[in-house]
């Protein structure tokens, strides 16, 4: 299969740029390789691996489309969220070619590569293309990186700046957490809803989250998506004074002669490189030289767009933190005194917070194909009494109790917690099921929801539809916030209680713990849910108080020993003189 | 027989009709205008004149008053409501596209520094809630309300469009398309109940009504047309337009009597 490479042609190129030096900076279009032709195989497969999403004819109708969040892409639309391509632009072949290999993350899309090889995953870019005649003859437009600026302390504070000033808080969120206050009306370009990312789990972004990749989405937008392109919250061409200039004559009520002179240069000069900026967008054609001219003035745009990519980049961890599982488990520290509440600074003092993943609950009708909570982390200490618990979940909106429109249910943010309510002595006793048990194995759960703040309920269930409230109710000590996207639920309970059916913390015990987790905004109400598997809790050993006493006995003996074996040897030396 | 060669025109009358409506955003489908396959622009003597009301038929719904859900501060200062159907006195309906469906040839579009082509998001509302955009002509949007808009619209035919206009930003100019569009929906998603629409047209023989009701198209080549309608909630003439004959130097009556798509 022969793919005309871009490469062969840029090194044709290359002897044009010998002759005119002032092509040199001159846009880059597509880089990388493009697509074969359209072909009959590509098709078949197409039809075979992709249009169970996506459609027999492209259109993003599959017969699954329905129970995807995000919905396949249409592709008749011409809309593509990932692109190296300036906003307005479609993607290069390039880019269809490395979603298509990399799939998106934190949506159904999966990755081809190793499942299909490359000339197979360019052929279903080829037939991809079919779907939309813009493809035909479009030159896309790819956005400059070469300005990168690295990575530092002094850049992300900056970036921070830029953040909190160009509107990303709107959606975003002041922490970036996806919980701005436009987020919860967000839908994109077909009217579905859709959701600001949460740039804490930058493991979720779609087009990956490299500083790269970020700023790609900042200068271009997410097409289809309500992110727009922020290219345009720069002034092109203005120093930051003449820009701030301009405002403020904007703002008067009157200008002088003067003013609505100097006023009138400043828009002239600025329009001069927005004209150039309009033009390139309408599909016009720039002379090199203008082209050179733009590239200067968007310098200092492209510099101010790196800082807050890096800003962006520095929210989110290094990949999904690992579950706690093996040396991650959740373990219960012991401590002497009295428990830490919910905004003591004493839990700073547990480094590793334990995480765990959730999932839909798509086993029990009505399922939950798409959560939109991610994960639930934990900590915990404990005294001689008492176990103490921090649980915190991210959640972009606070639901209070209200009524689903479309299936008029009550709905409202709550939690689960889940124990055994009799812990398996040995890893090969069975554990309870993990959706709330079964019939032999009952499970003990503390409920928690957002309209009871502070308090627990305890229940036992049998399985999801066998629960019951326990009659007698624990003094479990519970207070909860909700800040910037994030839950955090503290509680307290004794060691021990006096009711079988609750479970008993005793130190050193390998204790599984389960979670459910409801966002009342995207509809979970009882089987509807996130849910995770069994995981593992431990209250650590607590610390002997015999490790003050052996050490010191251990080594008085040894000390003896040696002065003893010392005393041996001298006397046999001295009689051995003799 | 006779009922099959009926089937058959219906299927195929029902199909251009649906291909006649195109989504135009936020799942639900609008009807587009008719534009004519190409036209020429000229100069034009002795032209008529078409003018009208367009009325709404019925009891006129009451303007659902839009929930502001941010920036009180700004948004809220005056009460928004939703303009998808904004009845004044004497049932008039405004925002009505009138417009002339099969015109080939007549004049250009006028020029001048006094015609300007802008949206004002003044206090988070769209201000006109539809705005005719010639082809080929850029568009600025205004922003005195000193916090973030975004301005999407929702182009299917011309390339899509979604730029941040920060509180820093005045005024941003929008660049021109290339092809007749529209209307298509126009919508700023940091304030979700901002909600306009642009047509891009070919021609300058399209009007919308006034409060009054009230449309005007002037300077029209004698001769006979297809006089079209758009209206956002009341749908379109597409499938009955009416025909008009403008005499040369004459004038043309035509009003519309509207009502709610079902």
């Amino acid at each position: 299969m022969s793919r005309p490479s871009v490469k062969k042609s840029l090194s044709i190129c290359f002897a044009g740029f010998l002759l005119f030096p002032a092509i040199i900076s001159s846009p880059v279009f597509a880089e990388g390789n493009s697509a074969p032709a359209a072909s009959e195989a590509g098709k078949a497969l197409y039809i075979d691996k992709c249009a169970h999403c996506h459609g027999v004819e492209g259109a993003g109708d599959g017969s699954a489309a329905d129970n995807l969040v995000p919905r396949p892409r249409d592709f008749t639309s011409g809309l593509y969220k990932i692109r190296s391509t300036e906003s307005g632009n479609l993607p290069t072949d390039q880019d269809l070619f490395e979603v298509i290999s990399n799939g998106m993350p934190g949506s159904s899309m999966p990755a081809w590569e190793g499942l299909l090889n490359e000339d197979e995953r360019w052929s279903l870019v080829a037939q991809i293309k079919t779907y939309f005649e813009g493809f035909e003859g479009a030159l896309p437009r790819v956005i400059d990186l070469s300005g990168k600026v690295p990575y530092s302390e002094e850049s992300i504070a900056k970036g921070k700046e830029f953040y909190a000033q160009l509107g990303c808080v709107e959606c975003h969120g002041v922490l970036g957490r996806g919980d701005g206050t436009s987020a919860p009306d967000l839908t994109d370009e077909w009217g579905f809803r859709t959701w600001p990312a949460n740039m804490e789990h930058s493991w979720n972004y779609r087009g990956g989250s490299t500083t790269e990749d970020i700023f790609k989405r900042f200068i271009g937008g997410i097409a289809g998506s309500p992110m727009p392109a922020f290219v345009s919250s720069f002034r092109v061409g203005l120093t930051d004074a003449e820009a701030e200039r301009i405002i403020a004559l904007e703002d008067k009520d009157e200008m002088t002669e003067e003013e609505e002179a100097e006023y009138t240069e400043l828009e002239e000069k600025a329009y001069e490189y927005e004209d150039l900026m309009l033009r390139i967008e309408e599909g016009d054609e720039i002379t090199p030289e203008e082209q050179k001219k733009l590239d200067v003035a968007m310098k200092p745009i492209f510099e101010k767009s790196w800082h807050l990519a890096n800003y962006v980049k520095s929210l989110g961890s290094e990949g999904r933190p690992p579950a706690a599982v093996g040396d991650k488990v959740l373990r219960s520290q012991y401590r002497l005194g009295e428990l830490p509440g919910l905004n003591d600074a004493a839990w700073g003092e547990i480094e590793d917070t334990s995480y765990f993943p959730l999932v839909g609950q798509v086993i029990i009708e009505p399922r939950q194909f798409n959560p939109s909570l991610d994960s639930v982390t934990a900590k915990s200490f404990y005294n001689d009494n008492e176990v103490a618990f921090l649980f915190s979940w991210d959640d972009r909106t606070r639901t209070l109790p209200q009524q689903n429109d479309e299936t008029g249910e009550t709905v409202e943010d709550a939690i689960a917690i889940q124990f055994p309510v009799k812990v398996p002595t040995s890893p090969l006793d069975p554990k309870p099921y993990f959706i709330w048990g079964d019939r032999r194995l009952p499970v003990y759960l503390w409920h928690w929801k957002v309209s009871e703040a502070n308090r627990i309920t305890e229940m036992n269930a049998k399985g999801i539809g066998k629960v019951s409230v326990q009659a007698s109710q624990n003094q479990i000590e519970t207070e909860a916030v909700y800040e910037d996207g994030r839950y955090r639920l503290w509680t307290k309970r004794a060691l021990r209680t006096d009711d079988k059916n609750d479970l008993k913390f005793e130190p050193g015990v390998f204790i599984p713990i389960a979670f459910s987790a409801w966002d009342g905004s995207n509809g979970d109400v009882n089987t509807k849910r996130a849910i995770s598997s069994w995981y593992t809790f431990v209250l650590d050993p607590v610390p002997s108080n015999r490790r003050f006493v052996y050490p010191p006995v251990v080594a008085l003996i040894s000390v003896g020993v040696l002065f003893g074996l010392r005393g041996s040897v001298r006397r046999r030396e001295s009689a051995n003189s003799t | 027989m006779k009922i099959e060669v009926a089937t058959i025109l219906t299927l195929i009358i029902a199909s251009i009709l649906a291909t006649n409506a195109i989504a135009a955003g936020e799942g639900e489908t609008v009807e587009s205008l008719v534009f004519p396959a190409s036209y020429k622009a000229g100069s034009v003597s002795n032209g008529g004149t078409i003018t009208g009301t367009v009325k709404f038929e019925g009891e006129a719904p009451e303007m659902k008053k839009l929930p502001i859900t941010k920036n009180p501060e700004v948004c809220g200062l005056t009460d928004k409501f939703d303009k998808s159907v904004v009845v004044g006195e004497g049932n008039a309906l405004k925002n009505t596209i009138v417009y002339l469906m099969d015109i080939s040839s007549g004049e250009g579009f006028k020029k001048g520094a006094k015609i300007k082509y802008e949206i004002d998001q003044d206090g988070c509302q769209f201000d006109p809630h539809v705005r005719l955009l010639p082809v080929g002509q850029r568009l600025t949007m205004l922003n005195p309300d000193k916090i973030m808009h975004n301005v999407h619209i929702f182009s299917k035919k011309n390339p899509a469009f979604n730029k941040s206009q920060p509180g820093s930003r005045r005024k941003m100019p929008v660049k021109a398309v290339k092809k007749a569009e529209g209307p298509v929906a126009v919508k700023c998603d940091v304030h979700g109940w901002m909600k306009a629409w642009i047509a891009y047209i070919p021609h300058p023989y399209f009007a919308v009504s006034d409060e009054n009701g009230k449309y005007k198209i002037e300077n029209v080549p004698p001769g006979s047309y297809k006089l079209g309608y758009w209206h956002e909630a009341c749908g379109t003439n597409n499938d009955a337009p009416v025909s008009v004959t403008v005499d040369a130097g004459g004038s043309v009556m035509q009003d519309f009597a509207l009502s709610l798509k079902e």
